[in-house]
């Protein structure tokens, strides 16, 4: 029986029900202003655009809301930044996806789209720039279809996978439909390769991640920012400087400009409305937007309205799918909460209510994509706005307080896939855990962080340690500063088994095909595992070389052209170098870069050791040639490989190469530099991409199959956990997770079952604790549900560690004959989303 | 090697984060060897048919030992398990008096179809003794599982007597011991011994396929797992008798 408020009841419906739409109103007033603005300072030009967008743009009052502030013209449409390019890119090639997969899109805005919005950005985005300079500097490595490479590329993947690529796994479609999308989507993978960098690296068009300054807004409302700009620009020395804070001035007014607009609508909408409580509702949110944000927020309520509204007006101001994340919310809240129902003004219910309605409102997100090439990105709350919650304050003293309490009830209540990261720390209440632990029990799996690790990473990355104990979770699990830093945590990515691949075939990739690096030498020559582990990190070296360099020159672009003073502005720093967050102006200033497939490599390392090098059970040629076609003809070898040793299983000499491969990984990473003075970053996280990652990487040496998923973030491979979560966890944190200094991930499967009883809940408790103590950075739980048996039972390889536990006695799920499995999937009696 | 060598144990099996085997998280260690021959046995492999190999007391503690920090978090430890694990005392003895050398808590589940003797030799070793009661009629329990109760019901007393800390424990078994009869027995004979409390442990098919998979046939085929109606109706009379119960599993 869900507790959630009957009106969020009533929201969370429309929510789950409503069509996806693509909007163009963001698009096209932004472009209308962009054009008008020719030759002025990209600052300005961006607050000028801003202004057109809020004053223009569709402004809608959802029935029982009591939070105002949208995004476009229906209920799920993410605003469409078209001068990024990624957008146009989709449209260009995927709107065909876009539809079949569900996308609605009016013949106004489709006509707009076609004649007059990418016509005009042609050539213009961050992205035709970024691609142009990546060729410049000889950083691109094309998709080559000659016939030759073809061959090779069908032996090596085969066709099937191949095929996999291109067809949308989630919809039936016939051979010839299929095949007759072919040449466009080949097309369209050979245009995305246009930043295919060399290595099979990514540097995607945004850069975003960021926690914005919800603190300065709340602290100052865009009033008091405004004013700060004003008296920073009586001693500003360059017209660059005055511009930027002329900027963040209008961007303050437009800001309030859009919240007034709400008030109007409110009040409008008060006149029509028979129903007293929700004509009083209507004129208390009337009355909250024509105070807020632009003044400072006076109660909770407000403050939560301000909070919101100005997450969303940022949203909108960047795009969807950029990662704005709002932060510390529990403690950007509780003063508010704490005095009014101290005052009275405000009862918990009531509270309670509000906090549901904004999480219902955080996960009204998606990301445009159609879900191809094994690309699952598009339910409701994909595009995160990750909320951190519980921790230690900037003093080190333990923040957890009775709002972090009132959200857990409120993201159980609501039950949708909300990304919470629960902050823990040795201060934290005795009990936080195990509450925390308890949500699975409703909901969606919250995510652990642990403030020991977290903080020592960003003191080791330079933050002062007052502010590094403020830190929040940006994107999925990324640590960054609380609205002081400009760090772009994702979209720059590599993947360790590319550097396999390049050391196997001296230097190419076997699926873009080029000469991309550096020969270096016959495997089969190779005498000892040292010879090839200088191999692979000298092949992985100039894989983080060409990957800085590019997201380097992407982010001079953005320097260069594309602004933001309206988030800017929020940003510690900004004002007072009177410089946008993309020209260096944020008081701490990082780049980011992800490595992908740690255990599919660990567990290829280990295979290589102790197969070719210690046993002599195959040399290496006969590994390179049964990679080179996918184990044709090599099943014997293959099934060795499979049966090799495992990262994940507590093994010392595994988990050192892990440990090893991480380490010397994270100092190429934070050796580079970025172009605002700061230093890259390393992060070891999947956001759930790791079976298209999978899909262009071929055969690899612990057995996997090309085109296989890789291993996901830094959890070991699908199934390799043979002893349990204490051992994964032991081996985790044989790696020293503060080198780590974007995060990772370890996603782990609990044993079916275990959080029905107390007793479960409070193991899994002892696990999250234990797993912190030892250094341990982030743990989240697979939700083992009726859905994950029923993968288990179609795709048991992947699901070989899901373990079935009772008294005295532990089974492997897979191993258990069907009727057996039937009766366990009829007691697995989860909630599911929705 | 000889099976009664004081130092390596027949293990069939290491099962880690085990929360269903005593307080905590521990870890599980499975020995060969039963007299029994319980018809609804989940662990086959304690017959002695899969050979075991002998494993050193400090290799198996080396492996104990990887969960420490998780023991201390969570008030767990080992649990010897079966198999009887009491039925060579030597190498089980070995392997708790270094598993209390190195202050973990201690477990061992046991039929209590053992020689007094063999529980007077770990009795300084082990924190807390599983004890299972299978059924209290001794011809009843001689069928169910090929002896009769005279030895574990005088093993149990003699266990409270020493003051060891003895948690009784009933596989649920439809059909076969979950009549009031049994039930109230069981309930008296607790109340008999001063130590009112049982913790029950519903029966579950989970291991009916490693039969197969060993070429063996379960003893008792055809059993269902208890439904929870009969769960509450047992423990209710349980209840009546002023026992504590518990359900594990």
């Amino acid at each position: 029986m869900s507790k959630l408020h009957e009106k969020n009841a009533a929201q969370k419906a429309r929510l789950l029900n409503a069509e996806h739409w693509l909007c163009m109103e963001r698009a096209r007033f932004y472009t209308q202003a962009h054009r008008e603005t020719e030759g002025q300072h990209p600052s300005l030009r961006a607050a000028r655009a801003l202004q057109c967008v809020f004053a223009n743009m569709t402004v809608r009052i959802e029935p029982d809301e009591l939070l105002v502030g949208n995004r476009s013209s229906h209920l799920i449409a993410p605003p469409i930044a078209p001068e990024r390019g990624d957008f146009i890119f989709i449209f260009d090639h995927l709107m065909e996806e876009l539809k079949a997969f569900g996308y609605r899109i009016s013949e106004t805005d489709e006509r707009f789209l076609y004649d007059e919005l990418i016509p005009y950005w042609s050539g213009k985005t961050v992205r035709d720039a970024k691609i142009a300079a990546f060729r410049a500097h000889g950083l691109v490595s094309q998709l080559s279809v000659k016939p030759g490479e073809i061959r090779r590329k069908l032996r090596s993947f085969g066709a099937r996978s191949l095929w996999r690529l291109v067809v949308n796994g989630q919809q039936k479609q016939t051979a010839l439909a299929s095949v007759a999308r072919l040449p466009r989507l080949l097309r369209a993978l050979r245009g995305g390769a246009g930043d295919n960098i060399k290595g099979r690296g990514r540097c995607t068009d945004t850069q975003a991640h960021i926690v914005l300054g919800h603190k300065n807004v709340l602290r100052l409302g865009f009033s008091g920012i405004a004013a700060q700009a004003r008296a920073r620009l009586e001693s500003a020395q360059t017209a660059e400087e005055r511009a930027f804070l002329e900027s963040v001035e209008l961007s303050c007014q437009a800001m309030r400009d859009f919240s007034d607009r709400f008030a109007a609508a409110a009040r409008t909408q008060a006149v029509d409305t028979a129903d007293p409580e929700r004509r009083a509702e209507l004129h208390a949110i009337a009355d909250a937007c024509n105070r807020v944000p632009w003044l400072p927020p006076q109660t909770f309520a407000e403050a939560l309205q301000a909070l919101w509204f100005t997450q969303n007006a940022a949203i909108i101001s960047y795009g969807a799918g950029s990662g704005i994340t709002p932060g510390r919310v529990d403690q950007l809240l509780y003063p508010y909460f704490a005095a009014d129902l101290e005052s009275g003004v405000l009862t918990r219910p009531h509270a309670l209510r509000l906090l549901e309605e904004f999480i219902i409102k955080l996960n009204n997100n998606v990301i445009i994509w159609p879900n191809i090439g094994g690309v699952e990105l598009n339910h409701l709350g994909s595009d995160v706005e990750n909320i951190t919650l519980g921790g230690v304050d900037a003093q080190g003293e333990d923040a957890t307080n009775a709002l972090t309490y009132l959200f857990i009830e409120a993201i159980t209540n609501t039950n949708l896939a909300t990304t919470a990261s629960f902050r823990v720390s040795n201060k934290s209440p005795k009990n936080f855990v195990r509450e925390v632990v308890a949500i699975h029990r409703e909901t969606n799996s919250p995510a652990f962080l642990n403030d020991e690790t977290a903080i020592a990473a960003m003191v080791r990355d330079g933050y002062a340690v007052e502010d590094a104990r403020e830190y929040c979770l940006v994107g999925c699990v990324e640590p960054s500063g609380n609205g002081d830093t400009y760090g772009a945590t994702g979209g720059s990515k590599i993947y360790f088994p590319t550097a396999l691949d390049l050391v196997f075939n001296r230097g190419k990739t076997t699926f873009f095909g080029n000469q991309d690096g550096a020969d270096t030498g016959d495997p089969a020559a190779m005498a000892t595992f040292d010879d090839f582990l200088t191999a692979f990190y000298a092949q992985l070296h100039a894989m983080v070389g060409w990957v800085t360099d590019a997201t380097n020159l992407r982010d001079a672009i953005w320097a260069e052209r594309f602004h933001n003073p309206l988030i800017s502005s929020t940003i510690d720093g900004c004002i007072a170098n009177a410089k946008d967050m993309t020209a260096g102006g944020a008081r701490y200033n990082f780049g980011a870069v992800g490595g992908g497939g740690l255990g599919t490599t660990v567990d290829s390392l280990a295979a290589i050791r102790t197969l070719v090098f210690d046993e002599r059970a195959m040399t290496m040629g006969e590994l390179r040639d049964a990679l080179a076609s996918n184990f044709r003809g090599h099943e014997a070898l293959r099934q060795r490989l499979l049966a090799g040793p495992r990262f994940g299983n507590d093994i010392a000499a595994v988990d050192g190469l892990a440990r090893d491969v991480v380490a010397r990984f994270c100092a190429m990473v934070s050796a580079r530099a970025t172009i605002s003075g700061g230093h890259f970053k390393a992060s070891l996280i999947s956001y759930g991409l790791n079976v298209y990652e999978g899909a262009l990487e071929p055969a690899t040496p612990d057995g996997r199959g090309a085109g296989m998923p890789l291993s996901n973030s830094m959890s070991p491979s699908n199934g390799a956990e043979r002893r349990g979560p204490t051992a994964t966890l032991n081996s985790l944190t044989r790696i020293d997770h503060t080198h780590i200094g974007y995060g990772n991930s370890l996603n782990l499967r609990l044993p079916v079952g275990i959080l029905r009883s107390d007793k479960g809940v409070e193991s899994v408790a002892h696990l999250v604790r234990g797993y912190f103590d030892k250094g341990g950075f982030h743990l989240q739980f697979n939700a083992v549900d009726t859905a994950t048996l029923r993968a288990a039972q179609e795709r048991p390889a992947d699901y070989a560690d899901l373990i079935v536990r009772v008294s005295g006695y532990s089974a492997y799920f897979t191993r258990l004959g069907h009727a057996i499995q039937e009766d366990i999937i009829g007691r697995t009696e989860f909630a599911t989303c929705g | 090697m000889r099976l009664n060598d004081p130092e390596a144990c027949r293990v069939f099996d290491v099962q880690r984060f085990s929360i269903h085997d005593g307080p905590g998280i521990r870890t599980t260690v499975f020995l060969e060897g039963c007299p029994l021959r319980c018809g609804w046995c989940q662990n086959p492999e304690a017959f002695g048919h899969s050979h075991a190999k002998p494993m050193p007391t400090a290799a198996i503690l080396a492996e104990v030992l990887k969960d420490e920090d998780y023991y201390t978090l969570s008030g767990g430890g080992l649990t010897v398990s079966g198999g009887e694990p009491l039925l060579h005392l030597a190498p089980v003895r070995a392997l708790l008096e270094d598993a209390k050398r190195r202050g973990l808590h201690t477990c061992v589940q046991t039929s209590g179809i053992v020689p007094q003797t063999h529980l007077a030799g770990v009795l300084g070793f082990v924190d807390l003794f599983q004890f299972d009661l299978k059924h209290m009629d001794s011809q009843r329990h001689r069928q169910l599982t090929g002896a009769g109760t005279e030895r574990i019901h005088a093993n149990a007393a003699w266990l409270l007597r020493q003051g060891a800390a003895v948690q009784f424990r009933m596989p649920l078994l439809p059909g076969l011991n979950d009549d009031a009869e049994n039930i109230d027995a069981t309930a008296q004979f607790l109340n008999k011994h001063g130590a009112p409390a049982l913790c029950l442990v519903p029966y579950h098919r989970l291991y009916v396929d490693k039969y197969r998979a060993m070429g063996l046939e379960p003893g008792v085929q055809g059993l269902e797992p208890p439904s929870d109606a009969l769960l509450a109706q047992v423990r209710r009379q349980l209840e009546q008798h002023g026992v504590v119960v518990t359900v594990e599993g």
